[in-house]
């Protein structure tokens, strides 16, 4: 176990920056998932801490120590690649063993940890067999049982789960949560899907175009994310951002009038009104029609239903507002057909409302 | 090719491919059938000979009695005979243990096999390093590098004929036999680097960087994925460019005449054949048939490239 610290790193290539002063501190047996879109910046900080690339300016340090120079073999890190880099010459079973053998284990240390990891990844019957022999989820099973056979510091998964299909990556979910769990390994973790970054990060890390965008844990994201980005990144389906004009005590929303508590927003108000944007993510709205007992919630009225998707308990629903567009996720009692409109209630705390300038939510 | 061909198509395609196939193998059957044939057999032009002769097969490769030496019992009288004076039968018999007419096949055969393999050898484990640098390492210049390499095979061997002798004469390489040798080692190694190459760096752009970034974070250096990771995943192109490399040195002609012109004992097998063709006595059973013992090794070694250029070894260790 260690921790991670990276401190004013930046990253070139060439002529092109590609991370801008990143800073960020990992604790010990901490799971951090960076997530971002593709480009942001999220592979390149992880291939830094590995030493794969290298660092143009700042320090990346594991247990307080820099490592900007080191190799990777000598950095006691294991890696989980996207395309599961297996050694096609070596059977499961050599694969496994494999950086265990280089750092001149016991015999009897590589055969417990060996069956320990195949154990737990369900690969006993599997290896005698070479990784073309394997399926892909297979394959992604025994780069996991290469990395976690080993008393690496750190864990790094890139990308793991984006080469398996919906089913097997939620399996792998969980057996990286369980392999967390029992190893307690500091491990960062980098993906694009932002539901993998919520449910296996104690702590997701936002990146934008080499930007760190917020971090916090994935709850804190979910509710209070710091600019439009991360509001519509995280959370599926992405929270609704419409046009609103913002006046003292309250939001005018396609001329409906919602109170807005002055204090909750974070900039001078004229009270000729400002044009922002209003944040309002679907999971939080509820058909006015099922509302039970004495919420004080806020009604947005006559939204027309465009387009009703049922997905079994839910119902998600494209809706339209005047001309804008936003979709809402009610649960399977909601009675409303297509072509009709509805009233929906959502609690104004949940709102968030952004600068339409700079996009920071104002009401943090 | 959704077409289905029609009969005669298939007739006109099958003629077209047995034309060009007797085309190239005429060669090599007019040698095997001429080696094959006896002395008087020669001037016929059918390609079976009317008997079998093996004679010059045995005599080459050293099984049976040497016709060469003998002294015919005729002669043998002759020189019991006291009349004659020691220079008379000195000269009689200097005519017969002569030995300028042996062909010492095993030893040009073991000659151009050393010179070959090594050359292929030391050809391959350079090619393995420069090809390794030019695929994945970065560095100034590698561009040019590459081209100037390539620059070298595109240069005829005619042309530099001239001034690399000249070149190992100065150094003084030349003097001696081995220093020869040496000089044309090198000439080889450097003819058939270009393309080693460009062959094992076209092979390496094939096999994932991420599979050796596995490696070094499992703790390997770079040098040691090289021989874990790369040289096992290349076997099959190794193979290939070790034939293409011994091939090239086991057939030249051009630089061995120039170089071991003067060394008999050291002399390659198409130096030597070559050789026989403009003796004397050009037996030409022997001569096909030291051609067909020659082509032995290169047939071998195209069988052994064909079977392992299936390759496919790097396959299933990422997700393509």
């Amino acid at each position: 176990m260690a921790s991670v610290r990276f401190k004013n790193v930046n990253k070139w290539f060439g002529k092109i920056k590609v991370l801008h002063d990143i800073n960020l501190e990992i604790k010990e047996s901490e799971f951090v998932v960076l997530v971002g879109p593709s480009g942001c910046g999220k592979s390149t900080t992880l291939r830094l801490l590995a030493g794969l690339d290298d660092i143009t300016e700042g320090d990346i340090y594991i247990n307080d120590k820099i490592v900007n120079s080191l190799e990777p073999q000598h950095r006691n890190i294991a890696m989980v690649f996207q395309n599961y880099a297996l050694y096609p010459h070596k059977n499961v079973q050599e694969n496994i063993v494999f950086g265990l053998k280089r750092a001149k284990a016991s015999k009897e240390l590589i055969k417990n940890r060996l069956d320990k990891a195949s154990t737990m990844l369900q690969l006993q019957d599997l290896l005698d067999r070479k990784p073309a022999q394997l399926s892909g989820g297979q394959r992604q099973r025994v780069a996991m049982g290469r990395a976690i056979v080993r008393d690496a510091d750190v864990f790094l998964y890139d990308e793991p789960l984006s080469n398996l299909d919906a089913k097997l990556r939620s399996q792998m979910r969980y057996e990286i949560r369980r392999i967390h769990r029992e190893y307690q390994t500091t491990s960062v973790y980098v993906t694009h899907d932002q539901v993998e970054a919520m449910t296996l990060g104690d702590r997701v890390v936002v990146m934008k175009n080499g930007f760190i965008e917020q971090e916090g844990s994935p709850m804190a994201l979910y509710l209070k994310p710091k600019n439009i980005f991360v509001a519509t990144f995280i959370g599926a389906p992405s929270m609704n951002i419409l046009d609103a004009t913002l006046y003292p005590g309250y939001i005018e929303l396609e001329n409906q009038r919602m109170p807005l508590d002055k204090d909750r927003v974070k900039k001078s108000i004229s009270s000729d009104g400002e044009k922002v944007k209003f944040g309002i993510r679907p999971d939080f709205f509820q058909d006015e029609q099922h509302i039970s007992g004495s919420e004080s919630l806020t009604t947005l009225r006559n939204v027309r239903v465009d387009i009703v998707e049922p997905l079994g308990y839910d119902r998600e629903l494209n809706l339209k507002l005047g001309d804008q567009i936003l979709k809402a996720r009610l649960d399977l009692r909601t009675e409303a057909q297509e072509g009709e409109t509805i009233n929906l209630c959502f609690d104004m705390n949940r709102a968030h409302v952004f600068d339409i300038e700079n996009e920071k939510n104002l009401t943090l | 090719m959704n077409r289905k061909r029609s009969l005669l198509q298939n007739i006109l395609l099958t003629l077209a491919i047995l034309t060009v196939l007797f085309f190239c193998l005429f060669p090599f059957i007019q040698i095997l059938s001429t080696s094959l044939k006896h002395q008087f057999d020669w001037g016929n032009p059918s390609l079976i000979p009317v008997k079998f002769n093996l004679q010059a097969y045995k005599e080459l490769l050293g099984f049976g009695e040497s016709t060469e030496g003998q002294i015919p019992e005729m002669v043998k009288k002759l020189l019991n005979n006291p009349l004659i004076t020691k220079e008379q039968r000195e000269k009689i018999l200097s005519k017969y243990q002569s030995t300028s007419d042996v062909f010492p096949f095993p030893r040009f055969f073991l000659n151009t096999f050393l010179l070959s393999a090594s050359a292929a050898s030391v050809s391959l484990a350079l090619a393995v390093f420069g090809a390794y640098a030019f695929s994945r390492l970065r560095f100034g210049g590698r561009t040019i590098i590459q081209r100037s390499i390539l620059f070298v095979y595109m240069v005829g061997g005619v042309l530099l004929m001239v001034p690399l002798y000249q070149m190992s004469v100065k150094v003084g390489l030349a003097k001696t036999v081995w220093g020869s040798l040496l000089s044309l080692l090198l000439i080889y190694i450097i003819q058939t680097l270009p393309v080693s190459l460009y062959m094992l760096g076209n092979y390496f752009r094939t096999i994932p960087y991420s599979i050796e970034e596995a490696a070094t974070t499992d703790g390997c250096s770079r040098i040691e994925s090289i021989f874990i990771i790369i040289i096992p995943l290349s076997v099959p192109m190794l193979v290939t460019v070790f034939v293409y490399c011994f091939i090239i040195a086991w057939n030249e002609f051009l630089f061995a005449s120039v170089f071991l012109k003067q060394y008999h004992n050291f002399h390659t097998l198409p130096l030597a054949i070559q050789s026989l063709f403009v003796s004397k006595n050009a037996i030409w059973d022997r001569i096909m048939a030291a051609s067909m013992l020659t082509l032995v090794p290169v047939v071998i070694c195209f069988l052994f490239a064909m079977r392992n250029l299936s390759g496919g070894l790097a396959e299933g260790g990422v997700k393509e």
